[in-house]
């Protein structure tokens, strides 16, 4: 899963480092601010812990074994920031010293794994980690943070163009829900194992504040990455009514906007402009709804 | 084992080996943004850097054949997608995934194979990289082959047990969490007893000779006048 130099297309590696700089400079600084300063030996010996962990094949059934990948059991230990500082310093070590990703890809893999697959990863647990979901919230953090990284990995490499036809595609990604699984359990197992050694390693949750918000947002973050992958060329059916009323053409004269029949001008494949167009047009909603929200807020309250 | 290989090479002494780790580490950046952003289907191109790469590992003085075998360890992920480009009948795409990966991948490891990891640890924070990022590298680096042989130990018992099971292979990993955890706080009371403040200081503080700036020009220039002339 981890991309080597030489696959990523320049506008998508560039951003990506550029991307990642800043997030993980603000999240070490965060994971340090109000922890004593055992902090920094105690990261780098549980990152040598994970590497070491990946050491015990866990047989799975049919003659296949998988092992840990962590980020989730991290983040549920260690606290969501810690663990993104742990994972990052894994693919560093990872990419320089046993050739495991590239150096200016450096940037899309934590970002993928480190900072996207350890915050999905800790999701379900922050919301459902107190109460009778709890076993169910610590499996769905390990299969969700191996899913989101494998498809943030996939969706890069499509947009830098390197052809998968759909049988490939298919293919990994049923690899990738097979491990999504693996990582689900054996999380849950070294997670239960841990419990009854000690309590206090097991970090308190947030608390159930909205359950509905917990399992929206998990929803959600699934459903953007599933969506991108599906989405590829199938029209909406609003626009297919209005293909077949005709009103097709005359639509395009009204709506002149950036985001033009959802596709971004600027990326190279046809496929992944309509993704990335899609997650602009959501991020654009999402400010919206937020100033909205606000505003509609203030007004109401004095 | 693979890391420990590279330990030793990283202690050796050798032309490329004298160089400050700063400048192998801007001079390694800007070689892999000039392979990152190279136009594909040039061959004179591939030929140059390829040039390149084998005057630096002459210099190094590294055993050429086991650099280039550590280097293939990308060609596995690189060939699949290589394949697939090939036989949507894109064979240049195909040449260029496999020669810039395989060319990155073996650049960033001469120039960690010939200087040692605190040394080059230090590099990257005088880039400007988060300290405390660093920092947890540089432990990370350090208990990496302790915890590893505990874990193979731990392993190896079990296997003389009778294998390992799903429900105690979970138990086997909370175990080495247990012992890790414990491992951290009693290597940072060692620590503080020692008087560490916070930093960790190189044995032997680097220092810029005249032969690495002119070494950094001289990369710099070759690199940026192949890219004017066409050629890189």
């Amino acid at each position: 899963m981890h991309i080597p130099d030489g696959f990523l297309a320049t506008p998508v590696w560039a951003a990506l480092d550029l991307a990642a700089i800043p997030a993980v400079g603000l999240i070490a600084r965060r994971s340090q601010a109000g922890l004593e300063d055992a902090r920094a030996p105690l990261l780098g010996v549980m990152g040598a812990f994970v590497f070491a962990a990946q050491m015990i094949n866990f047989p799975v059934g049919v003659g296949t074994s998988g092992h840990l990948v962590g980020g989730t059991l991290l983040a549920c230990t260690l606290g969501p920031s810690a663990a993104v500082v742990v994972m990052t310093a894994i693919l560093a070590v990872q990419a320089l010293v046993f050739q495991d990703g590239g150096l200016l890809a450096l940037g899309a893999n934590v970002m993928n794994m480190a900072v996207a697959g350890v915050l999905a990863g800790y999701l379900p647990f922050h919301y459902w980690g107190q109460g009778p979901w709890r076993r169910a919230a610590i499996f769905l953090g390990g299969v969700l943070s191996v899913l989101v990284s494998a498809f943030l990995t996939l969706a890069q490499l499509r947009i830098s163009g390197i052809p998968m036809p759909s049988a490939v595609l298919g293919l990994s990604m049923a690899l990738f829900l097979v491990s999504a699984l693996v990582e689900g359990a054996v999380t849950l197992a070294v997670f239960g194992a841990l419990e009854k050694m000690n309590p206090g390693w097991v970090r308190k949750p947030a608390g159930a504040i909205s359950r509905l918000r917990g399992a929206l947002a998990a929803g959600a973050l699934l459903m953007a990455s599933l969506g991108a992958l599906v989405a590829s060329g199938l029209p909406d059916g609003l626009e297919s009514a209005a293909a077949k009323l005709g009103i097709h053409e005359r639509a395009w004269n009204l709506f002149e906007t950036p985001l033009l029949d959802y596709e971004l001008q600027f990326a190279e494949p046809v496929w992944m402009r309509k993704v990335a167009a899609g997650l602009v047009g959501l991020a654009i909603i999402y400010l919206l709804c937020a100033a909205l929200s606000r505003w509609l807020l203030r007004r109401r309250s004095p | 084992m693979h890391y420990l290989v590279m330990e030793e090479w990283a202690r050796r002494d050798s032309p490329l080996h004298r160089r400050d780790a700063r400048v192998k580490m801007i001079l390694l950046l800007v070689f892999l943004v000039w392979i990152g952003t190279a136009r594909p289907a040039q061959p004179e191109a591939y030929a140059a850097y390829a040039s390149i790469l084998l005057v630096a590992a002459l210099a190094s003085r590294l055993p050429l054949l086991s650099l280039l075998w550590r280097a293939a360890l990308v060609l596995p992920f690189a060939a699949t997608f290589a394949l697939l480009s090939w036989m949507a009948g894109d064979a240049e795409r195909a040449a260029s995934l496999v020669l810039k990966s395989s060319f990155s991948a073996f650049a960033v490891l001469l120039v960690v194979a010939t200087t040692p990891m605190p040394a080059l640890l230090a590099a990257v924070e005088s880039l400007a990289a988060p300290k405390m990022l660093v920092m947890v590298v540089q432990f990370l680096y350090r208990y990496l082959f302790v915890l590893s042989e505990k874990a193979q130990h731990m392993w190896m018992a079990a296997q003389c047990r009778g294998g390992i099971r799903r429900a105690s292979a979970g138990g086997a990993i909370a175990v080495l969490f247990a012992s890790s955890h414990a491992r951290a706080e009693g290597i940072h009371r060692a620590m503080l007893a020692r008087g560490f403040a916070g930093h960790m200081p190189l044995i032997r503080p680097s220092s810029l000779h005249w032969l690495d700036i002119s070494f950094l020009a001289t990369g710099i220039l070759v690199l940026s006048l192949g890219r004017w002339l066409w050629i890189l």
